[in-house]
């Protein structure tokens, strides 16, 4: 088996003139489980429909599971799964039909498939739902059949595009657990993105893009000890306040809501900030260094700080990027 | 375990079934009021020209196939048959120049071809008549080029241009005949070496069939055709009252037994003087 | 065995055609509601116009009744409705991220689009025979041999005009949209095709009863939907108005070429 299951090469892509990715360059070793983190907008989607030949790089190379994606798509498409950020179901079949569709798709015979499509709705406990209209599932329920359908044909790479959204602990953790098993048994390499901090703490290997660049890659511990710093999350009373502390302390970053976020690494500044402004303050609470923080110190961001509109957006790019 | 439903087509053969059944009801709506109208007067109205033997004779006693046959027809529908008499009919194989109205007729018969002509005014129930022109000699095919052919032309316009233009082109010498005595003389005389006439005359003339056998021409510019009763276009419940009942006359061998009557077959032979091999025949229709 | 996978692909993806057109009955009594209407309202409607009165004074002199001669014409209604709405599938397809699931599998565009119009022609196909079963209301008798011959027209016919549905699918952006455009080009082709009033109702020149101005005879020459309706009207009940190889060019032609073109605009989006 291939030592390495994905090789990204100098991939550049633009949607018109603004830049989805640039310069990326990537290596998932088989077997892995690899995260792909950073904002709605960073060009996550987009190169995951580079390396699911959904649409060609601008520039560079891609290799997925040994098949180049620009010159032998149909090889590379055979080893791979993908679960979509938006579902991809026919809301008009059944959940049987759907994968029954997916199992024909891939070629598979008759026996195997059918074996297939029990184990995996058994999987994602959906086999009270097997002859049921997808149309009638809930978001958390399409979620789960399309993670079935994914792991159907036994692809030897799993995408998963934002995968978790909508699932309850419980059915995550299954997954998850199933997902680590073939990993072990038989070297699925699981690529996800997301813009979930929780999602990736369980990844071998993170790696961090924003604006189509990747500013960080490694496990998680490492990025925690290279890049994490104590943070201090505060709530200023008013307007006027926060006003106030940002002039004082401009390294303090304004979080979703009224927060905002100071590095509080250095003890003395921390004291200096609480003696002035302790009075104006709400709340107070001190962050250890976790991957969000991780991301905030590397992109001066919060990760989940992108308004709705943005996020249609990327929907709309992706979709476009699935079309040509 | 298999998960394969059981019943996969079942929803896809309902709604077909459900599709189809309702196709079917509404197929049997009466599309117009032909029938009932008729149900309601009583009366079955017939077009006749006064005399177009042997379909119209004019005779009490046997009346003509077509009368007969309308008969029988109208007693199926429980009508009473009323026969309306049009000098105009018959005429020629145009039905364009009858002169018929919807309220004089019903159906119309007595000389009604069954071609696209009549079917462009009409529709047609065909009566398993036939006309046309055929030849009569000893050997059942024309004589070779040169020979005299007694021709007894009849009345009812059979296209008498494109014969003589056919005769022509064979290079046979016509003979005009002006009754079906005269023809036969001229044939057991050997005056003439065939002869030509219209197969409804066939019958009437008293001639020894073993020595002579009919047989259909056909040239360009006429072929032989069978005839029909006519209905007006549009009236499509009379017509497939009509339509059933004729199948119902045919199955139980009551029109068989009126063609045999008045010898309207397209087999030529006639049944009563029939001593030719059918086989004697010519092919050409 | 690759041969073998390719062909369950293709059968997946045209069952799932057939699938979902049969499920929804109200698509499939839509599917019919059409040929009722002209079939049951104008035909019967136009009927005492068309019938003879007294002879010499009919205008209408085609050797049918207008019921039978209407009847091969609505079967290809059916037929372009429904095959030139089957792009509503493609959008739909498209819009709702189900081509991502095809377009991910290992599945060759060419066979992709030839399965979804397969799907879409044999639905077609179904819309056009259902009106088969009026036959009886328009006195149009049937052999199994004309029918089946029909059937087989009507399949290729859809084939090219389910081809032709997915060119304007590429073309077309929101299903609202498709809606106003569909009717701007299906109503004006059937309307155009000969198939609610012969070129020439007479059977022969000295005949000639009513002349058409040219620009129309020009609309209904060119168009090709004429000729479907006129080889269909040859199959069903037996009349011609032009030459019976014409429709059959006409009917292949534009399943080849429209395949093409489809395949064409597929391939590069």
């Amino acid at each position: 088996m291939n030592e390495t299951a994905i090789t990204v090469h100098d991939v550049t892509a633009h949607y018109g003139s603004k830049k989805a990715l640039d310069q990326v360059n990537l290596t998932v070793p088989t077997g892995a489980h690899f995260a792909l983190l950073g904002p709605n907008g960073a060009g996550k989607t987009t190169l995951v429909n580079i390396l699911c030949t959904l649409r060609r790089p601008d520039g560079g190379t891609a290799v997925v599971a040994g098949a180049d994606v620009i010159a032998r798509p149909t090889q590379a498409r055979r080893s791979i799964g993908v679960v979509f950020q938006d579902s991809s179901l026919d809301d008009r079949l059944t959940a049987w039909e759907n994968l029954e569709f997916h199992g024909l798709v891939y070629g598979m015979a008759a026996k195997p498939r059918r074996a297939m499509i029990s184990t995996v709705l058994e999987l994602v406990e959906l086999g009270d739902w097997t002859h049921e209209i997808v149309r009638t599932f809930s978001g958390g329920m399409r979620r789960r059949l399309e993670i079935a359908r994914a792991l159907l044909h036994r692809p030897k790479i799993l995408f998963l595009d934002e995968p978790t959204v909508g699932l309850d602990a419980q059915t995550r953790q299954r997954i998850w657990q199933y997902l680590d098993r073939l990993r072990r048994e038989s070297g699925l390499t699981v690529l996800t993105t997301t813009h979930y901090i929780e999602e990736v703490e369980n990844a071998d290997i993170v790696c961090i893009i924003d604006h189509g660049r990747i500013i960080a890659e490694a496990p998680p511990e490492q990025l925690k000890k290279d890049h994490g710093i104590r943070w201090l999350h505060v709530v200023p009373q008013d307007a006027t306040a926060a006003e106030a502390i940002v002039q004082r302390f401009p390294q303090a970053q304004r979080l979703s809501g009224t927060g905002l976020a100071l590095p509080a690494g250095d003890d003395d500044r921390t004291d200096a900030f609480l003696a002035e402004f302790r009075d104006r303050l709400s709340e107070i609470r001190f962050h250890p260094p976790t991957l969000e923080s991780v991301f905030l110190s590397l992109t001066g961001r919060e990760l989940r700080d992108r308004a709705d509109g943005q996020r249609d957006a990327d929907r709309a790019a992706g979709r476009r990027g699935g079309r040509r | 375990m298999s998960t394969r439903p059981k019943h996969r087509w079942r929803a896809t053969a309902i709604n077909l079934g459900i599709v189809a059944a309702l196709l079917t009801g509404l197929s049997f709506l009466p599309p117009d009021t032909s029938l009932a109208d008729r149900q309601s007067a009583g009366v079955l109205k017939l077009c006749v020209p006064p005399s177009f033997p042997p379909l119209v004779t004019g005779e009490e006693g046997a009346p003509g196939y077509d009368v007969e046959l309308a008969g029988a027809i109208a007693a199926a529908l429980d009508l009473k048959l009323s026969l309306n008499v049009l000098p105009s009919i018959g005429q020629d194989y145009n039905p364009r120049n009858w002169f018929l109205t919807r309220a004089q007729c019903d159906i119309v018969g007595g000389g009604v071809a069954d071609t696209a002509q009549t079917r462009s005014f009409m529709q047609t129930v065909p009566t398993q008549a036939r006309t046309g022109w055929i030849g009569i000699s000893p050997t059942g095919t024309m004589p070779p080029p040169g020979s005299v052919v007694a021709v007894l032309p009849g009345t009812s316009g059979l296209n008498r241009l494109a014969l003589s233009g056919w005769l022509r082109q064979q290079q046979l010498r016509a003979q005009l005949v002006r009754s079906p005595a005269e023809l036969s003389r001229a044939l057991t005389s050997g005056a003439a070496a065939a002869a030509v006439t219209e197969r409804f005359l066939a019958d009437g003339i008293d001639l020894d069939q073993t020595g002579f056998v009919p047989f259909w021409l056909e040239g360009e510019g006429f072929t032989s055709f069978p005839m029909a009763l006519g209905v007006w276009k549009g009236d499509q419940t009379l017509k497939r009252a009509i339509d059933a009942a004729v199948s119902d006359l045919e199955e139980s061998g009551a029109m068989e037994r009126l063609r045999e009557r008045y010898g309207v077959d397209a087999d030529l032979a006639p049944a009563s003087t029939n001593q030719t091999p059918p086989s004697a025949v010519s092919p050409l229709e | 065995m690759e041969a073998m996978m390719l062909l369950r692909g293709l059968y997946a993806i045209w069952l799932r055609e057939i699938t979902r057109a049969t499920r929804d009955r109200a698509q499939l009594i839509g599917g019919v509601s059409r040929p009722l209407i002209w079939l049951l309202i104008l035909g019967v409607g136009l009927n005492p116009y068309f019938r003879g009165e007294i002879y010499g004074e009919v205008r209408f002199v085609i050797p049918y009744t207008y019921l039978q001669f209407l009847f091969p014409a609505v079967i290809v209604l059916n037929i372009m409705y429904t095959s030139i709405q089957f792009a509503v599938s493609v959008i739909w397809d498209r819009e709702f991220g189900f081509l991502r699931e095809i377009l991910v599998s290992p599945m060759p565009r060419p066979l992709i689009l030839l399965g979804k119009v397969l799907g879409g022609s044999t639905i077609a196909t179904i819309h056009g025979g259902l009106v088969l079963i009026l036959a009886r209301f328009a006195d149009v008798t049937l052999s199994l041999q004309q029918m089946f011959t029909a059937l087989g027209l009507m399949f290729v016919l859809a084939f090219g005009l389910t081809s032709f549905g997915v060119i304007l699918a590429a073309r077309v952006r929101s299903f609202e949209g498709f809606g106003v455009f569909s009717n701007t080009i299906i109503l004006p082709l059937y309307f155009t095709s000969s198939s609610v009033f012969p070129l020439d109702p007479a059977l022969t020149r000295t005949q000639m009863v009513t002349a058409y101005p040219e620009w129309l005879v020009f609309l209904v020459q060119v168009n090709p939907i004429t000729y479907a309706v006129d080889a269909l009207r040859g199959v069903i009940i037996g009349f011609n108005q032009f030459p019976p190889t014409y429709g059959l060019a006409v009917i292949f032609g534009m399943a080849a070429v429209f395949f093409v073109v489809a395949l064409i605009d597929f391939s590069r989006s």
